[in-house]
């Protein structure tokens, strides 16, 4: 059990994944249940619950998770259609990139959530802003990772495509594009993780619904039971579009997991 | 070639690399037909040149399978039969068998002694092991060590079809004497600086 990079059998795997969730809400529900830690700060898991149970069948809570997703969803696959060419145009061809990286690299490190104030004086308190803060969250991110996953291309399998008879522009659809495909897919995977904190903020300033309206609107009633159901409703979804990502990128590289 | 300059890499030159280059993500089937598929070859000539090839190199069973589940020599078959493909009129092997065991070594030099024998297509192959170059060629050229210039050309006499049993050959064994004396001079060089 102690020896380094030793497996674990599947089954022990899930034992384990599941056994440290009910840890954590074991000592969650001893702290606040036991009273150790005042009501006022930090909600019990039942309070959590029945706050939960209310939010879902009296206030719609349903229709701020879909918005949320919505925009999430909808501020990615902008980011997602526009970043991965041009990363990969990057990543082919040099003085693309001698152009661009600096930039990029620069854009990076720009906080989204600094963004918001201005994009509510371009866009307004509409959805159009919402999606430009995950826009510019995710874009620079894509962009320059998937350039760096298609600058990395095995340069054998290049020199091979050569020698094959592959063209200039042969070796970027040939070779380049589905050699990277996957990397590609789990840059996207990761990307989809940090949009998810570019929404909430977004919908904590300036907004009239979404899941993180619902968390400020809760703090200034000190419903904290509604704010922690809230971050768990997030973490859920986050673990199931983790999980769809992970199953269709199996579906989609099987050469990858062969 | 042919009184033609050559400047860079292209089809009519089939080339194998001692590391393995099959595409990882297409079949045994589909990286013989790359080559074929990029000159806009029809699906069918592709198809049909592919099956003769995994015939000849006998990959049948084994066409719907990715690189990654193949051994060292059948990945370095299934490379030469995607060089072969194109139909090159010379192919450019760079010690194509370096990387695999010396069982599956000497198959992979009859099999493609077999090739030879029957295409009798020209072949350029580069290699440190003295014995699979005399099994193979009909011509050695030995190299300096640096600068690399040709130091000696040796013709191979042995006739052909040849097949392994001509290895322990007493002819053989004189022809490996000989080279082993010319490249252990370079290696003594080149060990020297």
């Amino acid at each position: 059990m102690f020896r380094p990079l030793e497996p674990v059998s599947p089954p022990a795997r899930i034992a384990l994944g599941v056994g440290f969730f009910v840890l954590f809400l074991a000592v969650w529900a001893f702290a606040t249940l036991g009273g150790y830690v005042s009501r006022t700060f930090l909600a019990d898991p039942l309070t959590m619950v029945a706050n939960g149970w209310e939010l879902m069948t009296k206030f719609n809570f349903a229709y701020d998770i879909g918005l949320t997703i919505w925009r999430v969803v909808g501020g990615f696959i902008l980011a997602a259609l526009v970043g991965v060419p041009i990363g990969i145009a990057m990543g082919a061809w040099k003085p693309v990139e001698a152009m661009l990286e600096p930039f990029v690299s620069f854009a990076r490190y720009l906080p989204a959530s600094a963004f918001i104030p201005l994009l509510i004086l371009w866009a307004g308190l509409g959805e159009l802003q919402k999606l430009l803060v995950i826009f510019i969250g995710s874009f620079f991110q894509i962009v320059l990772m998937v350039a760096v996953a298609v600058g990395q291309t095995r340069r054998d399998l290049v020199e091979a495509a050569y020698t094959l008879g592959s063209t200039d522009g042969g070796v970027v659809r040939r070779v380049l594009i589905p050699a990277n495909a996957p990397e590609i897919a789990e840059i996207l995977r990761l990307v989809l993780g940090w949009a998810w904190t570019y929404v909430i903020v977004a919908e904590l300033i300036g907004s009239s619904a979404g899941i993180g309206h619902m968390i400020i609107d809760s703090q200034a009633r000190l419903e904290t039971g509604q704010i922690i159901f809230g971050i768990i409703v997030i973490g859920i979804i986050g673990l199931v579009s983790d999980f769809l990502f992970k199953a269709i990128n199996r579906k989609l590289f099987p050469w990858r997991f062969a | 070639m042919d009184g033609r300059e050559i400047a860079r890499p292209g089809p009519d030159r089939g080339m194998v690399f001692q590391s393995y280059t099959l595409f990882p993500w297409l079949t045994v089937e589909q990286n013989i037909m790359f080559g074929l598929a990029e000159r806009g070859a029809p699906m069918d000539k592709q198809r049909a040149v592919a099956a003769s090839f995994i015939e000849k190199m006998g990959l049948k069973g084994f066409e719907h399978h990715w690189p990654k589940q193949l051994s060292g020599g059948m990945q370095q078959r299934t490379a030469i039969a995607r060089a072969l493909a194109n139909d090159p009129e010379m192919l450019l092997l760079d010690e194509p068998f370096g990387a695999l065991d010396n069982q599956t070594r000497g198959l992979m030099q009859e099999l493609l002694l077999s090739i030879w024998e029957r295409d009798r297509k020209t072949v350029l192959f580069v290699t440190h092991d003295i014995e699979e170059a005399i099994f193979l060629a009909n011509r050695c050229i030995v190299m300096s060590a640096r600068p690399g210039r040709i130091k000696a050309d040796v013709r191979i006499d042995l006739p052909h079809p040849r097949d392994y049993r001509m290895k322990t050959s007493p002819a053989f064994s004189e022809l490996k004497a000989r080279l082993t004396e010319e490249i252990r001079a370079e290696a003594v060089l080149a060990a020297a600086h």
